[in-house]
C-alpha cells in the first residue's frame, strides 16, 4: 500500500516537478537529479504529510528549498529585485512565432529569464497552481509573485525575440557536389 | 482601477482558465470586457501565455527517470525509528487497511460499487492517521455535541449542512476532486470519525439505505445515505462501539 502511494505520487508529480526543476537548474541531468532527490526527501519525511491534497505544493515547496539549498546564492539575484519599473508593454513576439519555435528552444528562452522570475513564471506556465499557491512554494507575498510574473514575462519576450533573430540569420551550408570539390 | 492595474493583475491570470472563480480578476476581467483596447491586450497575452504553456508541455523527462525514482523510493527507509519492515507502524496501518478493504469490499459485493469502496478505502485510511484531524470550526461543534448524545442515532439522516459547515470552517479531505467533511466526536469514552459527501458529487457511489457495517482487526466502519448526503464512520474501538451508535 505504501509503495502504491508512492508509485501513485510519482506518477502525478514527476514531469511537472522535472519541468520545474529543468527550468531552475537549466540542465536535464542536474533537473532529474534534483526530482529524484525531491521525492528521495518524500520517502524520508513526506509519509508524515497525510492530507494528499497538499502533497503538490510539498513537493514543489521542497524542490525548489532544495535547490536553493544546492547552489550558492548569488548577488546578482538580489540586485534584480531592485531594477526599475517594467518596460510598458514591451514588443512581443507573435504568438505565430512561438508556435512555430521548436519547444526545446522556447525552454532555452525561459531559461535566460533571471532565476528569481523564472521560478514563478515557470509555475505559472503549467497551470498546475494558482498565483496563491505559487505565493505559498516560494515563500513571498503574492504581489510579489504577480511582479515576478510581470518582469518574467518581459525578460522571456526579449529572449524569445532574440532566439527568433538568431534563427533568422543563422546560415545554412548549402552543400552542392560543386561546393564540396572547393572545400 | 486603470488599465495598467488592470494589466498587472491580468498577467497572472491562466489561460485554461482555471482562474475564472477566482475574485482576485473580477474586476479585470470586467474592465476588459468593456474596454476594448485592454480587451485587444488581454486577448493578445492569453494567446501568447497560450502557447508558452504548449510548449512547456512538450518537455518529457529524460527516459528512466521515472523508474530510478521509483526504485529509490523501495530502497529508503523513512526516518525515525529503525525497525523491520513488517514492524513499522505505519506499514502495520496500511496492511490493517488491505486486510479491511478486502473484507469491506467483500461484504459489500455486489451491492457496493467500487467508487464506494473507493470512499471507504479513503475514510479509513485517513481515520488511521486521526492524530492529524483538527481544525473542525465553530459550526462542528454543534455537530459533534449531537453525535455525542447517546440519544442521537446514527444510520439515518443527521442535522448536518454541508455547505454551512464547510463554510465555517470544518475539516475538509478532497476525494476524487470533491470535498467532503470530516467530524470526530466522542461516545462513551471512544473516538469516531464521521466522513460526509454530497450525493451530487458521487453520482456513481451507491451506499445501501440501511446502515452497513463491517469489522476487521478492531477497526470497524459503517456507511450509510439519506437523499442528499453519504455518511461513512470509523471505529477503531470495535463493531460493539460502532453498533450502540447507530
Amino acid at each position: 500500500m505504501a509503495s502504491d502511494i508512492f508509485n501513485q505520487l510519482v506518477d502525478a508529480h514527476y514531469t511537472p516537478l522535472f519541468r520545474f526543476a529543468l527550468s531552475l537548474t537549466k540542465n536535464s541531468s542536474d533537473a532529474g537529479d534534483l526530482t529524484q532527490q525531491t521525492f528521495f526527501i518524500w520517502a524520508k519525511q513526506g509519509h508524515a504529510l497525510r492530507e494528499a491534497a497538499k502533497a503538490k505544493s510539498w513537493l514543489f515547496t521542497t524542490l525548489y528549498r532544495e535547490f536553493l539549498r544546492g547552489r550558492r546564492r548569488s548577488e546578482r539575484v538580489t540586485a534584480l529585485e531592485d531594477l526599475g519599473p517594467v518596460e510598458a508593454d514591451p514588443p512581443a513576439p507573435e504568438v505565430d512565432v512561438v508556435t512555430g519555435m521548436d519547444a526545446g528552444l522556447v525552454v532555452e528562452a525561459l531559461q535566460e529569464v533571471d532565476e528569481v522570475y523564472r521560478a514563478p513564471l515557470t509555475l505559472f506556465y503549467m497551470q498546475d497552481l494558482s498565483y496563491k499557491e505559487i505565493a505559498d512554494i516560494l515563500e513571498v507575498p503574492i504581489g510579489t509573485v504577480m511582479s515576478r510574473l510581470s518582469r518574467g514575462k518581459a525578460q522571456l519576450r526579449a529572449a524569445l525575440a532574440r532566439k527568433e533573430a538568431g534563427q533568422r540569420g543563422k546560415v545554412v551550408p548549402f552543400q552542392t557536389p560543386s561546393a564540396r570539390k572547393l572545400s | 482601477m486603470n488599465n495598467v492595474e488592470a494589466k498587472f493583475i491580468l498577467q497572472g491570470y491562466r489561460p485554461d482558465g482555471s482562474d475564472a472563480a477566482d475574485a482576485t480578476f473580477s474586476a479585470a476581467l470586467e474592465q476588459a470586457r468593456v474596454d476594448p483596447a485592454l480587451g485587444d491586450w488581454f486577448a493578445r497575452e492569453q494567446a501568447f501565455d497560450r502557447a508558452m504553456c504548449a510548449k512547456l508541455d512538450q518537455v518529457r523527462p529524460p527516459a528512466g527517470l521515472r523508474e530510478a525514482i521509483l526504485a529509490g523510493g523501495r530502497v529508503t527507509e523513512p526516518a525515525g525509528h529503525r525497525r523491520a519492515w513488517w514492524q513499522h507502524p505505519a506499514l502495520l496501518a496500511m496492511a490493517a487497511s488491505v486486510a479491511l478493504l478486502l473484507g469491506v469490499g467483500v461484504a459489500f459485493w455486489p451491492k457496493q460499487a467500487d467508487a464506494s469502496a473507493g470512499l471507504t478505502e479513503f475514510a479509513l485510511i485517513d481515520a488511521l492517521h486521526s492524530e492529524t484531524h483538527g481544525g473542525h470550526g465553530d459550526k462542528t461543534g454543534e455537530l459533534q455535541a449531537a453525535l455525542s448524545q447517546p440519544s442521537t442515532h446514527l444510520g439515518g439522516q443527521l442535522p448536518v449542512n454541508f455547505a454551512e459547515l464547510r463554510n465555517a470552517g470544518c475539516r475538509t479531505v478532497r476525494f476524487n476532486g470533491h470535498e467532503v467533511l470530516e467530524v470526530c466526536f466522542k461516545r462513551d469514552g471512544a473516538w469516531f470519525h464521521c466522513y460526509i459527501a454530497q450525493r451530487a458529487d458521487f453520482p456513481a457511489l451507491v451506499a445501501a439505505i440501511a446502515p452497513s457495517l463491517v469489522d476487521r482487526n478492531g477497526t470497524s466502519i459503517a456507511s450509510w445515505e439519506d437523499s442528499s448526503l453519504l455518511y461513512v464512520v470509523v471505529s477503531k474501538t470495535g463493531r460493539s462501539a460502532l453498533e450502540k451508535l447507530l
